[in-house]
């Protein structure tokens, strides 16, 4: 057992910290409001095509989509200091992260070499995936899917609400149902600019931009989409192991921001801290050791990764570990930095946004407890 | 289990000890191919068993501390109160507020007691000569105390869990398993995480050998340690109360060590020097993750 970190992954981490410090300017605490605001928003097209330029957008995808084929340690690291950083990327994370991959897992080569031209201009996708909607988007029962696996599918019509930066995605991530059964969805890369696609933006806690709802009336899927069927495990599993990776960047944030250090606006945060006596400092060790744990069980996943071995319910087990994480850390600042999220701390308030959501985004922490209750503790299951 | 479970619960375990010792277990942490982490990882794996004797302080701290005379199976006496292993040790590690000395009673400096906690107790009534530790050897001591800490409660806990889960897979209440019950499940997935966090937290802090980390680690073991003691106890009903189930073996013995060395609030205080440093945006200056700490 080694928790060192080897030469390369030192280097790589400080050459993201070097570009990051070059180019966010002075004002970025300003402008972080988070990845689905519109100042973050625009801010994010420069900062990817920067980061592209660079080498640093997607390191870890293939050569040939424009990555260089890195390890999920180089994807990790990078995923960690720019969540530190406040997710300059903005939404674009989630296509780096695990849409990217998700569609190489699927094979989908007409649309990443799609993705890949759009990437240089910073093209977003929302991902309309997860929760069910209460009127499930499906395909029209006039559509035929294909028995092969490349589905073919003319109209898509329904509802999906919960859609994580659908306002300004250029693609969506779309999961559909297109036949019966365990393996019946289908996943779409649909361009968000297709007639009878409406995004409402809902008002939400969380921040501005995050989630929407999308409608699907009569949409008829241009021959440029690309469409995938089957793979409806997918979900949860693996959207677990990722967004246990996303998550776990977004901790930092959290604890970087709670913990005294220097420097002026860090010095106030010390002297707000230490000055509110020692159940402050208790529980800020609290929600330190409790980030610790995320990272801990986060690393191992990615080691798993790093070996070849498909996710297991330990995912599970560090998706719910980062839940308790962000919430032991927001649970701190309410208490004992509140002016932070009344105008005094811009970072500190994105990152309450995004951890008061911890526990639903990215899919429900219960799903993750009874799979953990199943597969790792391998209690019976509950009847259906 | 023995079938005299009381006495059971307040006897060192001598077959075990003397096949540890015969083993050469007590000197894994000093041999470099194995190392603290290999001794951790022992000391969680013996913590689930249901007999117990003196093996976290001896495997870990004897091991790390540079006091030549700290050596042979150890105990532990915080402020005068009792301590496990106390009778049956031939080092005492004795803590007066900030101060950390070596002792090695003579038996009739020690004496058994009765208590709940499924080790046996004992305290130091004889007043042995104590060798002051320095400063910074009092927190090395007090470093591999709380790695020790960690590693018996995460190998505690996992126990505990484990009878429960057993436990919960066969009793049937109306009509299935207890465990098919979602209201119980999602509580014991919650317990399994805090478990598995625990056991990291614990390597990790035996890797590094870090005061910081082992506060932190030792700080997440006696916090979760409450949360897990009564969920377990809870989803064991009635039989959990019980002597018949070696349930309380691993839940009185975790009790045993939630005091240790000021409990958590003074880990938490230990664990300051882990934090982040100086930097003009919080975002931009920190430093690597403390797994690069020496």
């Amino acid at each position: 057992m080694n928790f060192a970190w080897n030469s390369d992954q030192v280097a790589f981490r400080a050459l993201v910290r070097d570009f990051l410090e070059a180019n966010l300017p002075d004002n970025w605490e300003n402008i972080a409001h988070g990845p689905g605001s519109e100042a973050q928003s625009i801010f994010s097209k420069q900062f990817c095509g920067a980061l592209a330029n660079a080498g640093l957008l997607v390191p870890h995808w293939p050569a040939s989509w424009g990555g260089r084929d890195a390890d999920p340690w180089t994807a990790f690291i990078l995923a960690e200091e720019m969540w530190a950083a406040g997710e300059p990327r903005g939404g674009q994370y989630m296509n780096v992260n695990w849409i990217g991959p998700d569609a190489d897992a699927l094979r989908q080569r007409a649309s990443s070499r799609r993705a890949t031209s759009r990437r240089w201009r910073a093209a977003r996708r929302c991902g309309a995936r997860g929760f069910p909607s209460r009127k499930p988007v499906q395909t029209s029962p006039r559509c035929a899917p294909a028995l092969t696996s490349t589905v073919r599918i003319t109209c898509i019509n329904g509802q999906k609400i919960w859609t994580s930066y659908a306002g300004l995605a250029d693609t969506c991530f779309l999961l559909a149902r297109t036949s019966p059964g365990k393996g019946g969805i289908s996943i779409f890369l649909l361009p968000m600019d297709t007639a009878g696609i409406t995004v409402r933006q809902i008002p939400s806690i969380i921040g501005e931009g995050d989630i929407h709802e999308v409608f699907f009336d009569d949409v008829t899927v241009p021959g440029r989409c690309d469409a995938r069927r089957g793979r409806a495990g997918l979900g949860n599993r693996s959207h677990g192991t990722v967004s246990g990776a996303c998550g776990h960047s977004a901790f930092c944030t959290g604890v970087k921001n709670v913990a005294p250090r220097g420097g002026s606006a860090q010095e106030r945060r010390v002297g707000l801290v230490t000055g509110r006596g020692a159940g402050a400092v208790e529980q800020s060790a609290r929600a330190h050791a409790a980030c610790e744990v995320a990272r801990l069980y986060s690393y191992n996943i990615i080691d798993q990764r790093c070996q070849g071995q498909p996710p297991g319910p330990e995912a599970s087990a560090a998706r719910v570990a980062t839940v308790n994480a962000e919430r032991l850390v927001n649970e701190f600042v309410v208490e004992h930095l509140p002016e932070a999220l009344a105008g005094g701390d811009a970072l500190l308030l994105a990152h309450h946004q995004r951890a008061i959501v911890a526990g639903i985004a990215s899919g429900a922490a219960e799903i993750q407890l009874n799979l953990i209750a199943t597969e790792l503790l391998q209690l019976p299951r509950e009847p259906r | 289990v023995p079938a005299d479970f009381h006495d059971f619960a307040l006897q060192a375990h001598e077959e075990l000890e003397r096949e540890l010792v015969d083993g050469e277990y007590f000197d894994i942490a000093a041999i470099e191919e194995l190392g603290t982490v290999s001794a951790a990882l022992v000391v969680e794996r013996l913590a689930r068993l249901p007999g117990t004797a003196e093996i976290a302080l001896s495997m870990l701290v004897s091991a790390r501390s540079s006091t030549s005379n700290c050596h042979g199976r150890l105990a532990l006496v915080e402020n005068g109160r009792p301590g496990r292993f106390v009778a049956q040790c031939n080092t005492l590690l004795v803590i007066e507020g900030d101060a950390v000395g070596i002792a090695h009673p003579a038996p009739a400096d020690v004496t058994a007691v009765e208590s709940l906690f499924a080790y046996p107790m004992g305290r130091l009534i004889g007043t042995p000569s104590v060798q002051w530790l320095s400063p910074e050897e009092a927190g090395n001591v007090r470093t591999w105390l709380r790695v020790a800490c960690a590693a018996e409660i995460a190998g505690l806990m996992q126990a505990a869990i484990d009878s429960t889960v057993a436990h919960l897979s066969i009793r049937k209440q109306f009509g299935r398993p207890l465990g098919t019950f979602q209201a119980l499940r999602h509580r014991m997935a919650e317990c399994a995480v805090l478990a598995g966090g625990v056991r990291w937290l614990a390597l990790k802090a035996a890797w590094t050998g870090d005061a910081g980390d082992a506060a932190l680690a030792a700080l997440h073991a006696q916090d979760s340690a409450t949360r897990v003691i009564y969920d377990v106890h809870q989803m064991m009903g009635a039989m959990g109360m019980t002597l018949e189930m070696s349930l309380h073996l691993w839940t009185y013995r975790m009790k045993a060590l939630l005091s240790e060395l000021g409990g958590r609030r003074r880990a938490g205080e230990g664990r300051r020097r882990l934090l982040f440093p100086v930097g003009r945006h919080s975002c931009r200056h920190v430093p690597f993750p403390t797994l690069l700490s020496p």
